[in-house]
Order: C-alpha cells, then structure tokens, then sequence
C-alpha cells in the first residue's frame, strides 16, 4: 500500500530508488573501483607470468584461469584489464607480455623517481655499511655484496651504481629478479650508460648469489601469509648483516591517494591496476616486525620512517629495518640526527 | 603586454606537457639530456599553437568591420584570463621552487599533495580560464578565438603524448633486435 502511495504521489519507492542508485553513474564507478580494491586478492601481473619455482623457466598461462580469479572476485575492472591481453590459442602471448612488463616497469619507475625513492635508501644504506665498515664484521669489506631482491628493471640498484661512491669503494650492486625478461632489460639499461653494477635472474639466497646487505622495494606485499615468515627464514644466512625493505605505508590515505596519483600519471591499465591493488595489500608495521622478528631471529628488527618529521603526516614509504645486534650502536651513530626516525630494534 | 605574458604562460604550459608526455617513458637514470628535449620539444609545439593563434587573430582582425573595438575586447578578454592562469601558474611554480631544498620528503611531498593534483586539473583551469575570459567579452569573434585557443591548447598534450608513445616503441624495438 505504502509502495503504491508513493508511487501516485509520484516518489520513488525504495526499490525504485535502489534502482537510480545503482544505475547512477558514479555509483556504477565506486563499485568498479571499489572492487579493484579488495585486498584479499591478488595483483594481475602475479598472475600473468608464471615460472617454474625450481628450474625457474617460464611457464605458459591460459588467459581464462587468470580471468576467472577476477570473476569470481567482481573485479570488472581487472577482467576488462585481462581481456586487452594479447593471446594465441587461449595462453597469454609471453612476447606481448614481456613487452608489457618493461613498459609497465619503465612508468613504476617514474613513480619512484617522483618519490626521490634512490635517496630513500641511500640513506639507510649508508648507514648499514658505515656500521659494517666501523665494527669490520665482513672480512673483506672491498667485496661486500648488496643485492636487490625482485629489482625488476633495476632502477635502485642502477640509481646506486650511478650516483654514489659505492661502486668505486668496492661494492658489488646486484639485482635480482625471477623474471629473466626484466633482468635483461635491467642489464641493458646499465649498459647503456655504462654503470658498475649487474643483473641475475635467479634466487637470491642461494649460496651462489647471497647478499651482505638485502634490499627490496614494493616487493614484501606480494608475500602473503606463511610466505612471508618463509620468506624472513631464508635470512638466517652466515654472511647476512642487514636487510632493507621499503614499502607503501598502510594508513587512510594510501588507498585513495595511490588511485588518484595513478590516474594522473600512469599510462597503462595494468600499472594503475596494480599499482592501486599494491598500496591497499600492504602489510602493516606490526605484521612486517612481528613476522621478521619471529622468522629471522639473529636480526634485530624495526621500522624506520613511519611518519614525515614529527607530524602526524604517515611517510608514503617505511622501511622495515634488520640488523645484526652487534651492529645496532655503530648504525645508530651514522644515522645521526635521522635515528629519531627508528623505531625500536628488538 | 597582456598578450605577452599569454603567450609567455602557454610556451611554459607547452614545456611542462612535453615534460609529462616523455616522462615514465626512459629508464635511464641519467635524463636530464632527454627531459630537456622534451620539454624543447612541449615549448616548440606549443609555438606551433600560438602562431596559429596569432594567424587567426590577424585574419579576424583584417576581416572585421570592427577592428578598434575588436582589438580592445581581445586586450581585454586576455586579461581576465591572466586572473585564472596567473595564480595557477604560480601554484605550479612556487612548489617546483622547494624542490631546491635538500629535503626528500619534502620535495616528494611537492609531486604529491601538489603537481599531481594541479595537473589533474589543468584542463579544469583551462577551461574556466578561457570561459572567464571571453564571458563578458562583447564580439563574437573575441569568443570564437577563445574556444579555438582553448581546443589547440588543450590537444597539445594528448598530440605531444602521441610523439612520446611513438618514440617509446621505436626505443623498444631497437632494444629488442
């Protein structure tokens, strides 16, 4: 009766207003975007290459598997990313996708340029190999090893190679990446401009390619439950003093000042994606610590750069520290005025 | 003099979009040879629209009946617009000046809280710039100038990232040969 009322009166009924809603436009729009951003799922370029975890070769990978992930999720917005992709015969053409990556990889790239993101670890890295060089707990200090885990096109190791002394004193800069075509492209790059540092497609914890010191950037999201704290227990290496690890900062605005800065300035919809999916999948500080505090024990572990200054204002960046403990006073010393910005190691 | 600094406004607009257009587009690390070319390349395009616009300007001008008057209400349509794109351009500037400071928070906090909104809305201040300028104009030729100069301007962007598209996959299929 209610509902007929208000119809000759000329009002919408609920269900009619429910109707205009969801066919208003920008409500059509946040349930696309909104879906994008559902954390529990995963990023496409996960899914779109694939390698054998052993011999790590290239794996072929049937574009409707990788299109149904996003359907039964209700991500529209991935699955119209999906359907752009070059295929034959139902797999995804691994040409066109490679071609894609470095694409992809070349606009992130901007991305940590804007965020002045070679400076960012520098100045933690400084500070690292200060405190070994001081305390001299790597014999030979003229071939101390840093490696960037998951580097893709290598922009952190290569920004290093290029605009510090690291090289020249003697450090060995290594990127490392599962994916041979961006450690191709990386290696390239270098070349170009002649840069003292190198490129390998493999794992980097193998006893052939560990690290003294271990980087990564944007790379720590993509592990996901017991993978992380597997990821931590591969750092119980004899040689292993410090890790690096930068990644968004979960807080209120990462989600949508990750989405607005994507529109404006990526190009690919893949990168916009992913590059959104990525700010709102990041671990919190407290996972991060507690997972590398339990699973890497011979480390002290902490979070450096939480916020901007003294600000409330959240870093879009933070970085989880480990160090070895005998380490812990010479780093803090070469930190200088900047170790207020440490949290505690433990 | 009004026209000057329009004229000045839109070769600085012009460098920024050849900027944005080659941006994300080189890995390198060292560009600053490659941005400068862009940004040569975003100031000449931009030359390109503003003698066009000068050559349509003239011939409005030499096909009026009106050509005092028309001239004053180009001076004048002109000058409203520099109340819109003055400050703009001074929101883009003054934070691009911090970038000096040897601050990386502070100069990352310039892309994000600032430069990337403001390029967002560039088209929007293009828009109500030009809008306010010719609103009140009173010839409908000092109007149509606008809107031309409105669309040349606001295409030089998207033709600009046209270029940088092309040449990206140039680059890339040089690498992989």
């Amino acid at each position: 009766m209610g509902r007929d009322r208000r119809a000759v009166l000329g009002y919408p009924s609920s269900a009619d207003a429910g109707r205009r809603l969801s066919a208003s436009p920008w409500l059509r729009y946040a349930r696309f975007v909104l879906a994008a951003w559902n954390p529990s799922q995963p990023e496409i370029s996960d899914l779109i290459i694939q390698h054998d975890p052993a011999t790590l070769e290239r794996l072929p990978v049937r574009k409707n598997d990788v299109r149904s992930i996003f359907a039964n999720l209700g991500n529209r917005k991935a699955i119209r990313v999906i359907d752009a992709l070059p295929e034959r015969d139902g797999f995804l053409d691994p040409a066109e996708i490679d071609r894609l990556f470095v694409v992809v990889h070349s606009e992130m790239q901007r991305l940590a340029e804007e965020f002045y993101h070679g400076g960012r670890v520098w100045e933690l890295l400084q500070a690292v190999i200060a405190a070994i060089r001081a305390t001299g707990v790597v014999a030979n200090f003229d071939r101390l090893r840093v490696v960037d885990i998951g580097c893709g096109i290598g922009y952190t190791v290569r920004w290093l190679a290029a605009r510090t002394p690291l090289a020249a004193q003697g450090v060995d800069l290594v990127g490392m990446d599962l994916n041979s075509v961006l450690i191709r492209e990386a290696t390239r790059l270098a070349r170009a401009e002649n840069l003292p540092c190198r490129f390998v497609h493999g794992d980097a914890f193998s006893p052939a390619n560990s690290g003294h010191i271990y980087l990564s950037t944007g790379v720590l999201h993509h592990f996901r439950g017991n993978d992380l704290a597997n990821f931590f227990c591969r750092h119980e290496l004899h040689e292993t003093q410090a890790f690096l690890y930068y990644d968004f900062q979960p807080s209120f605005l990462a989600g949508p000042g990750s989405w607005f800065f994507h529109v404006i300035r990526m190009r690919t919809a893949l990168a916009r994606h992913d590059g959104v999916l990525s700010a709102v999948r990041v671990h919190s500080a407290k996972t991060l610590v507690d997972a590398a505090r339990a699973a890497s024990p011979g480390f002290a572990s902490g979070i450096y750069g939480r916020k901007i200054w003294r600000t409330p204002l959240p870093r879009v960046f933070h970085t989880l520290v480990g160090i070895r403990r005998p380490l812990i006073p010479e780093f803090r010393r070469a930190l200088g005025h900047r170790v207020g910005r440490l949290d505690e190691l433990a | 003099m009004t026209l000057l600094a329009l004229y000045f406004l839109a070769t600085l607009d012009g460098a920024f979009c050849g900027f944005r257009a080659f941006a994300g587009r080189s890995a390198l690390i060292h560009k600053r040879k490659y941005y400068r070319r862009a940004m040569l390349r975003g100031a000449i395009s931009a030359q390109v629209v503003s003698f066009l616009s000068l050559g349509v300007l003239l011939v409005a001008v030499a096909l009026s009946s009106q050509r005092s008057e028309l001239r004053g209400d180009l001076e004048a349509a002109a000058g409203r617009m520099l109340w819109i794109f003055l400050p703009y351009a001074a929101a883009v500037l003054f934070p691009l000046s911090l970038r000096a400071l040897p601050s990386t928070d502070i100069r990352a906090a310039t892309s994000v809280m600032v430069l990337g909104p403001l390029t967002g809305l560039r088209p929007f201040v293009m828009i109500a710039g030009v809008f306010y300028g010719v609103w009140s104009s009173q010839l409908l030729e000092t109007k149509l100038l606008g809107i031309f100069i409105l669309g040349a301007m606001l295409s030089l962007e998207t033709w600009l990232n046209r270029v940088a598209a092309q040449q990206q996959q140039r680059d890339l299929a040089s690498a992989s040969c």
